[in-house]
């Protein structure tokens, strides 16, 4: 077989909250397609994505679900959380008001999810240092209060987007290899493929198959 | 043998001679001097015969006497006659050898001879193999040269035995790229044998395609059969499509039917996980309980109906990122329109509990806000999986529709019946003449529905459809509920009543978006109910004044009637006694106000109502001033009796 059998050992489900125009889809967008989107259009309920990456040699696929930050959206994006892997929460270094509603964003995600879902938070636009409300350390300091991941990012730039979405996969592999995340239950928002046989089954009526035949 | 013997012969002849030279000396002229002669003239050194001669004579020749020398002869005789026995004898035997190396040499003649001839023989016969050989090697030849081409059009033409193997082992194995390969060598030795077709090589050609066809047949039968067994077994919760069923794919898309078998098969699959995974989502729920199963929410309707609809949607783009991972090769039209079905296939299971579930919550009339919420979430997710759908005929979408219908249609009956109820039992006007409690309470109704209306997730365009409906549904009954309950009240009364009732709907509305339509109509109908206020107050202000008499006389006076002050009650005493009490009520025209006025909810309303009254109050005074000041009508000193002018009036009452 030249091609591997599976293309992923498994499958992660992120979450991505925050207010309106933190520039939760430009962050999916420079993730996913590697590139800035300008002028984004207002997320209407909530938007999907996906990416192969790898984490200590195994590849995992991310599945990843950007919610609308209005308000009148709340009620709907709140049915995603379930089973979230992964919740990474954004708000804008630039509007103290987005940083400032983080509490609520986290009571949602704390309430929604399972006890180990890895939150991650992320300061974005760093890029525009001119105009920065919110200081890292302030952030920092909340990230630390709250027991969260922390990254200041660029969607723009595309400055640490890479790693915001690494830093949440490693952090929930790590509590796969401990043995804090269940895999075996259907809604961790972690499924495990397991190794299958190389190449396919055979129908009940066919002949066992020959050990080795690599044909 | 005979240059032998003639040798033989010579020899003795030469001894005969040299046995007869001492006898010619003895002879000539005078034989013996010539002996003597010849024997003196011999030169005995030189004469080597003699030498030799004499030499042998000395090895027997020993006594020089007489009787030896009488015997000489006979001696030499015997001697010469003993060496020619013993040479006879010798000779014999070289005689006898040289006869049986004759024979031997004859044997070897005849030997030779017979070899030659048999040579000769050999040789007349091999000439026709030799021909035969080359003829053969010539043939050889050409055949190395077909057998080259023949290889060449086998390579060609013909599926090595590996590639042959590989596809025919696929019945046992899984398949494999090889398997790719020699199916894609099937298709293009089947293309390229056309060529053969044109040559005259025709019954080649078409036996190769008739073999490559069932080849080709049997192939993707085979890979049929085994894409059919991959996608039976994806039934995991997420599947992961391996590289090779998507080549598989690719290849049987050649083979529509096959191509729909397979994905029907693919479909079939997933449905069942995914009806699995909904009813685990729903009754399950996470490990250990967390996320919580769907239906310890099934008390809080939206949340219920949210988190089902928001499972689906994933589930759906789940299946459709696998679908598009699974025809990411084929590149026959339409695959975008068959992965479209397929996810409408897929998502065909969960229609039945999702619908139960629906309906449930429905039936049980959760109320009409959460019935309008609900139809609003059921179309904005109708609208949000339709995007991944697409918008094709699926079951789930038309799930989804019906119940959004169904939620809209027992929103607006939940409505008619909150309008019929208050149509059943109407209740009349408080004394204070505002808005009843069935009024406030039917708002306040709206209020929520046009609350959750605003916070809509749905677009605005799609929102405003259903909005002159809500509004009409509701503010139609409440207007005829108006007019019904006022119908007993004087006029000042019911329109104060319809004043305030229709300001209270006018605000509810105005904190809303697309309402301006019916704002206008209902500011249309308070100007209508306002006119009859301003008129009553205006009536009011005349009544107390004690003007309502003469403003009418004035206003109904004729030339034939005479001059006004000999009407009766318009004598110019009566005159004054009125303006008296209109003087009193300039000085504080606040003081008569319809008592009605108080129970306005707007104070701009009753400004207006005050303002306008008084404009009317002050063109009825000018009308009677023109009157009175008018000669024709013989009041003396009109001055004393209306002693105000309308300007004097105006500004008082301004």
């Amino acid at each position: 077989m030249t091609t591997a059998p599976y293309n992923y050992s498994y499958i992660f489900k992120y979450i991505i909250i925050g207010d309106m125009g933190v520039g939760k889809s430009c962050l999916l967008h420079q993730f996913t397609e590697k590139k800035f989107m300008a002028d984004c259009p207002h997320t209407i309920g909530v938007e999907f994505g996906t990416r192969i990456i790898e984490v200590s040699g195994q590849k995992v696929k991310l599945q990843i679900w950007d919610t609308a930050g209005q308000e009148r959206f709340r009620a709907v994006t709140r049915s995603y959380y379930r089973g979230a892997a992964g919740a990474l929460m954004v708000y804008d270094i630039t509007r103290r008001s987005t940083y400032n509603h983080l509490s609520s964003w986290l009571t949602d995600a704390r309430n929604l999810t399972n006890p180990n879902t890895v939150i991650i938070l992320i300061g974005n636009k760093a890029d525009l240092e001119a105009q920065r409300d919110v200081t890292y350390e302030e952030a920092k300091q909340f990230a630390e209060e709250n027991g969260l991941l922390f990254l200041e990012a660029s969607a723009k730039t595309g400055e640490n987007v890479e790693d915001a979405f690494l830093e949440a996969a490693k952090k929930i592999y790590q509590n796969i290899q401990d043995g804090s995340l269940d895999l075996n239950a259907a809604e961790s928002g972690v499924q495990h493929k397991p190794t299958a046989p190389q190449g396919g089954r055979l129908s009940s009526d066919a002949q066992p198959p020959k050990e080795g035949c690599s044909c | 043998m005979a240059e032998i013997k003639a040798e033989l012969s010579t020899d003795t002849s030469n001894l005969h001679i040299s046995n007869s030279s001492g006898n010619v000396s003895s002879q000539s002229n005078n034989p013996l001097s010539r002996k003597l002669n010849k024997i003196l003239e011999t030169r005995l050194d030189n004469d080597k015969e003699m030498l030799e001669a004499l030499k042998s004579l000395s090895v027997f020749f020993m006594e020089n006497s007489l009787r030896t020398r009488r015997n000489l002869r006979g001696d030499i005789e015997r001697r010469s006659l003993s060496i020619n026995e013993e040479f006879v004898r010798i000779f014999k035997e070289v005689k006898e050898e040289l006869e049986s190396v004759h024979e031997d040499v004859h044997a070897m003649s005849n030997c030779c001879e017979e070899m030659t001839n048999r040579l000769k023989a050999a040789k007349e016969q091999t000439q026709d193999l030799i021909v035969k050989t080359n003829k053969l090697q010539g043939e050889n030849h050409r055949l190395e040269v077909r057998s080259q081409v023949a290889q060449a059009f086998l390579s060609k033409f013909q599926l090595s035995a590996a590639e042959m193997g590989t596809l025919r082992s696929a019945r046992h194995g899984p398949i494999t790229e090889d398997f790719f390969r020699a199916l894609t060598r099937v298709k293009n030795i089947h293309e390229d044998v056309k060529v053969l077709l044109r040559t005259n090589q025709q019954t080649a050609g078409l036996e190769i395609m008739e073999q490559m066809a069932v080849l080709q047949e049997t192939a993707y039968e085979q890979l049929y059969r085994w894409a059919q067994n991959e996608c039976r077994g994806l039934t995991q919760e997420t599947c992961d499509i391996p590289e090779v069923l998507s080549q598989a794919m690719e290849a049987l898309q050649e083979r529509p039917v096959l191509y729909k078998y397979t994905l029907d098969e693919f479909g079939t699959a997933r449905r069942s996980s995914v009806v699995r995974g909904f009813i685990d989502a729903l009754t399950r729920g996470g490990p250990g309980g967390t996320p919580r199963p769907i239906e310890m929410h099934s008390h809080d309707p939206m949340r219920y109906v949210g988190d089902m609809l928001a499972w689906l949607h994933q589930a759906t783009a789940s299946e459709k990122e696998h679908l598009e991972a699974l025809l990411k090769q084929v590149t026959i039209q339409g695959v975008e329109e068959n992965m479209q079905e397929v996810v409408g296939h897929i998502t065909e299971g969960v229609c039945r509990p999702l619908k139960v579930r629906i309906e449930q919550v429905i039936v049980a009339e959760p109320g009409a806000v959460l019935l309008y919420k609900l139809s609003n979430l059921l179309k904005f997710y109708h609208h949000t999986i339709s995007g991944i759908i697409g918008t094709s005929v699926s079951s789930l979408l038309m799930t989804m529709d019906e119940m959004h219908m169904l939620s809209k249609k027992m929103f607006f009956n939940s409505l008619s019946l909150h309008a019929s109820r208050l149509m059943d039992k109407v209740e009349l006007p408080p004394p204070d003449l505002g808005p009843t409690a069935s009024l406030t309470q039917t708002l306040s109704l709206l209020r929520e529905v046009l609350a959750s209306h605003d916070s809509s997730v749905l677009p605005l365009d799609t929102r405003q459809a259903d909005f002159a409906q809500v509004l009409s549904c509701i503010l139609d009954p409440l207007l005829q509920l108006c007019t019904v309950s006022a119908s007993n009240l004087g006029t000042a009364d019911m329109a104060t009543y319809m004043v305030n009732s229709l300001y209270i709907m006018k605000t509810t509305l105005a904190l809303f978006e697309f309402t301006d339509k019916r704002l206008e109509m209902l500011e249309f109908q308070i100007e209508a109910h306002l006119d009859t206020l301003i008129n009553e107050q205006a009536t009011y202000v005349l009544t107390r004044a004690a003007l309502t008499h003469i403003y009418s006389c004035v206003q109904q006076h004729t030339i034939e009637q005479g001059p006004l002050a000999n009407l009766p009650g318009m004598d110019s005493t009566s005159l004054k006694t009125a303006m008296v009490q209109f003087d009193r009520y300039l000085a504080s025209p606040d003081t008569l106000l319809m008592p009605q006025l108080n129970f306005l909810l707007s104070a701009a309303i009753k400004d207006q109502i005050f303002k306008q009254s008084t404009e009317l109050v002050c063109r009825a005074y000018g009308e009677m001033y023109k009157a009175v000041t008018n000669p024709v009508n013989g009041y003396k000193e009109p001055e004393s009796v209306l002693h105000r002018s309308p300007q004097q009036v105006q500004t008082l009452l301004s």
